[in-house]
């Protein structure tokens, strides 16, 4: 079984002072319900032109098929060094999110409908963008709720 | 202008050739090289239904920014997890949009443009709990 982990440390010195902030998680990711880990995993670099949109991962009807509701993770980085560079990136049409240059994020992502891909576009110039994708194709048959 | 740094380490053994992550960013104002300044604190919720709950309230922002949103499930049951969903009521498997499924102890950091609230949603009505915080490229005053 192979095993993927995934830690974060944020912190600052100076956001909140007299009180240095100190964020750190680690997990273990792993199957959706389960405690075993992925098993699938694709990773891309992609030097993306502006006004340029890219589906990042498979389609939503790749993963699971006609059933969704999976657990996958996504990493994206803008490995792009112009400060005012950036993307937006999103599920579907709804934008969410700015990734300018030299950020980096980390969601998970359950592939919820067959629209539910996680796309983006490059708004400035022409962005470096890398990413690494890691799923199963396990499904939860129901809400544990 | 403060300096926040984030950084990620990924490490797997999924594929022959071990891969390996590291990356550390500097959260700035977007389109600059200034640091976020605000913060609205850093929150933990505890859960004990399915009913949805606001975490990142788009309205409290300056819309179109370099937000950065984190939230942890801070509980350690894999059985269990919180839908995360950009939509301005609900989280639920067919809510549109739902980001991910955040299971126990899974965390996630990533950039937030404050058009639609954030809500997370909890997958059981045993206890569990959620860890989250904004950092603000821009906080929209109160109106008294």
């Amino acid at each position: 079984m192979a095993t993927t982990t995934a830690t974060v440390s944020i912190t600052s010195s100076d956001l909140t002072p007299g009180s240095p902030l100190s964020v750190s998680a680690s997990t273990t990711l792993m199957q959706a319900g389960l405690t075993t880990g992925l098993t699938q995993m694709e990773t891309g670099v992609i030097d993306l032109a502006v006004s340029t949109e890219f589906r990042i991962g498979p389609l939503a009807t790749q993963v699971s098929g006609s059933a969704h509701d999976i657990g996958s993770y996504l990493y994206l980085c803008n490995k792009s060094t112009d400060g005012t560079y950036w993307i937006d990136w999103g599920i579907h049409e709804s934008v969410i999110g700015l990734l300018y240059a030299g950020d980096w994020m980390f969601i998970p992502w359950n592939a919820s409908d067959d629209d539910a891909a996680i796309e983006i576009q490059a708004n400035t110039g022409t962005n470096s963008i890398e990413w690494a994708f890691f799923n199963s194709n396990f499904v939860l048959p129901t809400d544990a709720g | 202008m403060a300096t926040i740094n984030a950084t990620i380490n990924i490490g797997s053994d999924i594929s022959s050739y071990p891969i390996s992550i590291s990356k550390t960013m500097t959260m700035n104002k977007a389109g600059t090289s200034t640091g976020l300044d605000e913060t609205l604190g850093l929150k933990t919720k505890k859960f004990n239904s399915t009913v949805a709950a606001e975490i990142a309230t788009a309205a409290d922002l300056t819309n179109a920014k370099a937000h950065k949103l984190y939230v942890r499930n801070a509980s350690t049951n894999k059985a269990n997890f919180f839908y995360i969903a950009y939509h301005a009521t609900d989280a639920a498997a067919d809510t549109a949009e739902v980001i991910g499924k955040l299971y126990g102890g899974d965390w996630m950091l990533m950039p937030y443009n404050a058009a639609t609230d954030i809500n997370a949603a909890s997958s059981t009505t045993s206890v569990q709990y959620l860890e989250y915080m904004v950092f603000a490229d821009g906080v929209v005053e109160a109106i008294g």
